[in-house]
Formats: C-alpha cells, structure tokens, sequence
C-alpha cells in the first residue's frame, strides 16, 4: 500500500508538471493584478489584422449566427471552441475563435460578404490568464473535452498528493511533532481567514 | 543535515502547512470545472438567489469618475455597518450603480438609481459552491486591510511552493535511479500533452 501511494504521488506529480507550473505563475500574475494590467478603465484588447478577403461560398438561406459561424470556421481551417459577439449584430456577425497562445477575431459582413480575421497581440499574462481560466465540458469538441478532463484530473491529483503526502508523512515517525506543528498552525491560519474574512 | 534531508523536509512541512489552501484550490475548482450541473441542480430547487433586505431613499451625492467609485463603496458598506466586508463598485449603466460586497460566507448586492436617488439591498441566499468559488477567485494586494493583505501574501506563498514541490520532487525522484525511466514517461507524456493543447485548443 505504502509504495503503491508512493508511486502514484510521483508518478501524478510529475505527468502534471506542466499544469501546476502553468497554475502556479497564472495565478501568481492574477495576484498582482495591477502589475501586468492598466488600472480600469482598461484600453480594449489589441488586434492585428491577419487577413481579408471575400467570402467565396454560399450560406444556405435563412442560417443562424451559429449556424454562419459554423460554417465559416470549417472553411477557414478555424474550427474550434468559438463564441459569437452579443448581442447579434445582423450586419456584422463576430465570431471570437478561442486558442491559448493566438485567440481570433473574425468579422463577417453578410452584405458583401467580406471576412476579416484578426490576431488578438500575444501578452504572456493574458495567455496564462486564459489558460487558468480555461475549463468545462461546454463545448462540442473532443479537444476541449480532453482539455476539461485534464483540468478534472490536475484536481484529483491535488486532492491525491495531498492525502498520499500525509499518509506518508504518518509513516515517518521522526517528523510527527514538527510536521504535525506545521499542519496545524497552517489549519489554525486557515481557520482565522474563514471567521475574520 | 546535508542538502538532500533538507530537500526532503521543506517538501514535507511546506505541503502540510499549505494542506488547507492546496485543498481548498481542488475542491472549489470543481463546480468552476463543473459549473452547468451545479447551476441545474440548483435551478431544480426552485429558490430565489436574491432576497430584497432594504429599498428606500438613499443619497450618495455627485458620482465621480468610474476609476474613482471605489469611495462609494465605502460610504455604504459604513452605513449598512459592513465594514468587515470586501466589496468593489461597478457601473452598471449610466443611471445605475452596483456595488457588490462580500465576505467568504455572505454577499450582498446593492443598486444604486441615480437619478431616482435610492438604494436597494439584496441578499444571495447561500450556496456551497458560491463559497468555494469566493475563496478560490479572492487575490489581490487592491483591499488595505490586514487580512486581505496577508490572504494575497499567503496566496504568493502557495505559488511559490507549487515551484519548490516541483523543483524539490524533482531532485528527489533523480535521486532515486531505478526510478529514472518511469519517470521520464510520466513527464514526457504531460509536456507531450500539455504542448498538444497549446498548439490544438
């Protein structure tokens, strides 16, 4: 029992290397807010137009925004998690195309059909914000489901290396006074900010 | 006590100082992770969030600049004698202001109507997973108060010890060779995985 806790909590720990570090320094720059963003009111995000061009399909008549944006992100090789601008423009249909590191914007115009796709600039701290951020199973795509179920097992293994982390610390007898200091002053501190906060 | 005894107790005592957060930071994850089934199962309770606890005439005089509402707050959490409370001012439109305050265990919600000069007060009923998701989302250097200083050093103090627990696990699984190989896999695999997200999402 002993070793197999022993493995798991290594094992875990290290397959989730990149998770923790990417939650850690996210939440580090979300701490300093104000350090890495403008005091509100903040200037709208920065885009770089990607490129333009017209449309060379054809929209099945009476399509919803969704069914447009669907439609458009396959052709466009962009399929992915999207979100539509609200509320719905009807002469303008913006679709926001999700990604961690180059999120797009795409702007189509029914009338003459003309698509332009737009790069959000690359901050380091807005892209570790969307990767904190980023979860659920809200999405049709098996990549995002992929992505919520990781971020389902990077809190299992928190829970996991927790109990395994006391489980082998109860089997070194040598660090019970000091680790059982340590546990309960962190507890004891823990409990301070539940009834003062 | 040489380098390696040292390595093995700051990963030891750190994890059981900070059990509570890296606990508290799991569970509240979960109904972020999993926010449709809760908001269903709550739905299916059929209670309203909100509860009116006051509405009357209320005058906050000249409103400044939006970067400047924070004062408001003030005022109003004063009066109402929840200064124990955090709490942020927003603009909701150009004719009303809602100031949110909030404590881990309760949230209030007033609007104030400017033209009309009147206030109203609103409390959310409580719900475990709002508790948990307070606690997760609360950060920040922005609320003077001691507490809330100390909560944003304690939060700097856990990002710092998720780098330690990586770095300190690190020597301590290569220091262990039979473990090597196995080792690489698992970390492979989650820099394989993790990079195929980034490239794929």
């Amino acid at each position: 029992m002993s070793l197999l806790l022993r493995r798991i909590h290594l094992y875990l720990a290290l397959f989730l290397i990149p998770w923790i570090l990417m939650y850690a320094v996210s939440t580090f720059v979300m701490n300093h807010r104000f350090l890495f963003h403008e005091r509100p009111p903040e200037p709208p995000p920065k885009y770089t137009t990607e490129r333009e061009f017209t449309y060379p399909g054809e929209l099945p008549a009476g399509a919803t925004s969704q069914q447009i944006a669907l439609q458009l992100l396959a052709t466009l090789d962009l399929d992915g998690a999207h979100a539509i601008a609200r509320p719905i423009n009807p002469e303008k249909l913006i679709i926001y195309r999700q990604h961690p590191v180059s999120p797009r914007r795409i702007t189509f115009t029914p009338a003459d059909k003309k698509v332009v796709i737009e790069t959000l600039d690359f901050a380091a701290h807005s892209f570790l914000e969307r990767m904190h951020r980023r979860r659920g199973f809200q999405h049709d795509y098996l990549l995002e489901d992929l992505w919520a179920a990781s971020v389902d097992l990077t809190i299992a293994a928190l829970i996991i290396l927790s109990l395994s982390g006391l489980w082998m610390w109860w089997e070194l007898r040598v660090t019970h006074r000091l680790g059982g200091l340590a546990l309960i002053a962190g507890i004891a501190l823990f409990a301070t900010f539940l009834a003062v906060m | 006590m040489k380098f390696p005894h040292i390595n093995r107790r700051t990963h030891l005592y750190l994890g059981l100082f900070l059990t509570p957060w890296f606990l508290m930071y799991a569970v509240s994850s979960i109904p972020f992770s999993h926010n449709d089934y809760f908001e269903a199962r709550d739905k299916a309770l059929n209670q309203p969030l909100w509860t009116k606890t006051f509405d009357g005439p209320y005058d906050l005089g000249p409103i400044p600049e939006s970067s400047q509402l924070k004062s408001l707050g003030a005022r109003i959490v004063r009066d109402f004698k929840m200064e124990d409370s955090s709490y942020g001012v927003y603009r909701q439109s150009p004719v009303q202001l809602n100031i949110y305050v909030h404590t881990f265990w309760k949230s209030t919600q007033f609007k104030y109507f400017i033209d009309e000069k009147r206030l109203t007060a609103e409390d959310r009923r409580f719900r475990w997973e709002h508790f948990l998701t307070g606690m997760h989302a609360r950060g920040g250097f922005e609320d003077p108060r001691f507490f809330n200083q100390l909560w944003a050093v304690i939060i700097d103090f856990v990002c710092l010890a998720f780098l330690i627990w990586i770095a300190s696990g690190l020597y301590m699984w290569w220091s262990l060779p039979a473990l090597r190989k196995w080792g690489w896999a698992a970390i492979l695999a989650g820099v394989a995985s993790f990079a195929l997200f980034l490239l794929r999402l």
